[in-house]
């Protein structure tokens, strides 16, 4: 029973992860149909920064808000000179971003050298609670808190806020909503950059939560977040919360029990689903 | 035949195959030639990936898998029988016929799908076989690799060189003949319209298979002949970089010209082997791959038809659809 929860709050842990990183892939498909394979260079960049400056001040919470920071700023940047050049155009879209995943994956070997780099977790976040027979890992806790914190927030923001219904409105028909007088383009660019902090956030915890960071780490994990959002459907918020920890289970369970499947095991997953409902799970038909 | 009927550019192809068959004659260093070599064979790749890319339309992130499988037959079946000419030949037939099942469900399965999809389930398709390729450590070596023995014939610098000419020009003129076929133009029609290449009665997804499956089966010979001239293969074969690799290759030559892949490997190759050479000069000359991405991504905005297709363009006024800039419709 034990190893039951236990392999369950690793795989609800690793889902978290996930989400964050795909929760902002599916937001800017959905709003601007832009599939952005240079999501895990983000996801690595918000690692790397994370790591480096958690390591220089010894505060955590410093780390998570660089990570933060560093997601806004790449993201603004990503949008000005990379998406937005080849806005309505998928094949070039799916080519330049990949491009650029790389590009972002190379200078993070220039910056922080090519090795791989141990991180541990902050003090406080170490050790483990113990509830009867049960060792809860604090960190693994963390993760999932945080993961459901930024869930009901940004649906909170999506459903009640003015800027929700925009955002919302903007997936539907975006140039209804550009003909009623709002700057759709700056919407774009706003959710592009939260989506990029979101995957700088996933980068640090994953970072923490792994004990290691290296530069190819983004395209692995970002492989992750692609095979979520297809199972949970493109655009769909909740259908990627469901996905990512569908996704987290299986694989911390086929870890455990049947080690050498754990990647095939979402791959299957995703083949079945992309047969029989090709628009994902919670996707519009 | 009537002599007549061939057309000019053809006679230039022809022209220009044989003055490469006088190349190892004049240079001989083995190093030179082994670039050259390296040319040739990423050429096929190429050339094989815009079947997929400049005339079907269709992007994948995973063509590197039929080229991996065809580098890892040959290394696996040349190491475990004799290295003679016949287990050559039957290295080949193991790479097609593996690549033509592969490509043949991978593309049953996923390309009734959206662009995005098909995309996404290509990198990740790729990905389990560089896992696999790393797990199965007793059939590949993992990711160390092994080394393997060649025929006497084949370990000459120079007979390999006639080999990949020989290979290349074949599939030039035999994808070219592909392309230009009723069939090829079928291809073009999905690249330019799919929904009204369907309503006029075509079964595009029969087409886009079909087009997966030669280009798969044209990738494995690529990756067999790498196999061939490295003697060596490791996990590099199934690796992303190599995607990359390929696509610049295709994209800066010219997507859906055919020449263009194969003017896009000579540089490519070029200009890695430049490079690596200028890390002795300064650090960053390491990290070539920050340079390639830049150039990429510039090449993808300002250049999209490539060298051979804005030289195309210009006389003929042709597009390719399918990387113009298309401003317009926003989204959607």
């Amino acid at each position: 029973m034990d190893l039951i929860i236990s392999l369950t709050v690793n795989g609800l842990a690793t889902g978290m992860l996930i989400f964050l990183l795909a929760a902002g892939l599916t937001l800017i498909f959905g709003l601007m149909s832009v599939l952005n394979f240079a999501h895990g260079g983000l996801f690595i960049w918000g690692a790397y920064t994370g790591v480096w400056s958690f390591q220089m001040t010894g505060s955590f919470v410093v780390g998570i808000i660089t990570a933060i920071i560093t997601g806004l700023l790449l993201g603004l940047v990503t949008e000005r000179l990379i998406i937005r050049p080849v806005y309505g155009n998928h094949i070039q879209q799916i080519l330049i971003t990949l491009g650029f995943m790389l590009v972002l994956q190379e200078f993070i070997k220039v910056v922080f050298g090519p090795d791989q780099k141990a991180v541990f977790p902050p003090e406080i976040l170490q050790g483990s609670f113990l509830v009867g027979d049960i060792v809860l890992i604090k960190y693994r806790l963390f993760i999932i808190a945080v993961g459901i914190l930024i869930f009901i927030v940004s649906s909170f923001i999506l459903k009640r806020t003015r800027i929700g219904l925009i955002v919302r409105a903007g997936v539907m028909d975006k140039e209804m909503v550009q003909s009623l007088g709002i700057n759709i383009k700056l919407v774009f660019m706003l959710v592009f950059m939260v989506g990029a902090a979101m995957a700088a956030l996933s980068g640090i915890m994953h970072a923490v939560y792994s004990g290691v960071i290296y530069a190819e780490m983004g395209l692995e994990f970002s492989i992750l977040a692609f095979i979520v959002v297809v199972i949970g459907g493109m655009g769909s918020f909740s259908g990627s919360l469901f996905a990512a920890i569908l996704v987290g289970l299986a694989q911390a369970f086929m870890a455990y029990y049947v080690p050498a499947l754990s990647l095939a095991v979402n791959m299957l997953l995703m083949t079945v689903v992309l047969i029989f409902r090709p628009q994902g799970l919670f996707g519009k038909g | 035949m009537n002599i007549r009927s061939v057309e000019k550019s053809t006679w230039i192809f022809i022209i220009f195959s044989l003055l490469l068959f006088i190349v190892p004659f004049i240079v001989t260093g083995r190093s030179m030639q082994f670039i050259i070599i390296q040319i040739f064979i990423f050429a096929i790749f190429a050339m094989s990936y815009d079947i997929l890319l400049g005339y079907t339309g269709i992007i994948s992130f995973g063509h590197v898998m039929f080229f991996g499988i065809g580098a890892y037959s040959t290394a696996i079946i040349m190491n475990n029988m004799d290295a003679t000419v016949l287990s050559f030949f039957v290295a080949i037939l193991v790479a097609v016929i593996i690549a033509s099942i592969v490509s043949f469900i991978v593309g049953a399965l996923t390309l009734r799908l959206k662009s995005h999809f098909y995309a996404m389930l290509t990198l990740a398709l790729a990905g389990l076989f560089l896992v696999a390729a790393e797990k199965w450590r007793s059939l590949t070596g993992g990711n160390d690799g092994f080394t393997f023995r060649l025929p006497e014939i084949l370990r000459e610098s120079h007979n390999l060189y006639m080999l990949c000419l020989i290979a290349l020009i074949l599939f030039f003129f035999g994808l070219r003949r592909f392309t230009k076929s009723p069939f090829g133009r079928v291809l073009m029609a999905i690249r330019e319209n799919e929904a009204r290449t369907e309503s006029l009665g075509y079964k595009v997804l029969h087409y886009k298979v079909i087009a997966s499956v030669v280009a798969g089966v044209v990738a494995s010979i690529a990756g067999v002949l790498y196999a061939l001239s490295l003697r060596f293969v490791n996990t590099g074969v199934f690796a992303t970089d190599l995607t990359i690799d390929v696509l610049l290759m295709t994209i800066i030559g010219g997507v859906g010209t055919l020449v263009g892949p194969i003017l896009g490997a000579g540089l490519v190759e070029f200009a890695h082997h430049w490079l690596s050479g200028l890390s002795n000069v300064h650090w960053i000359f390491e990290r070539w791959i920050i340079l390639y991405g830049t150039v990429y991504v510039l090449v993808v905005i300002f250049f999209p038809l490539g060298i051979v297709g804005t030289i195309q363009s210009k006389f003929t006024n042709r597009t390719v659809k399918g990387l113009r800039d298309n401003r317009k419709t926003v989204g959607k």
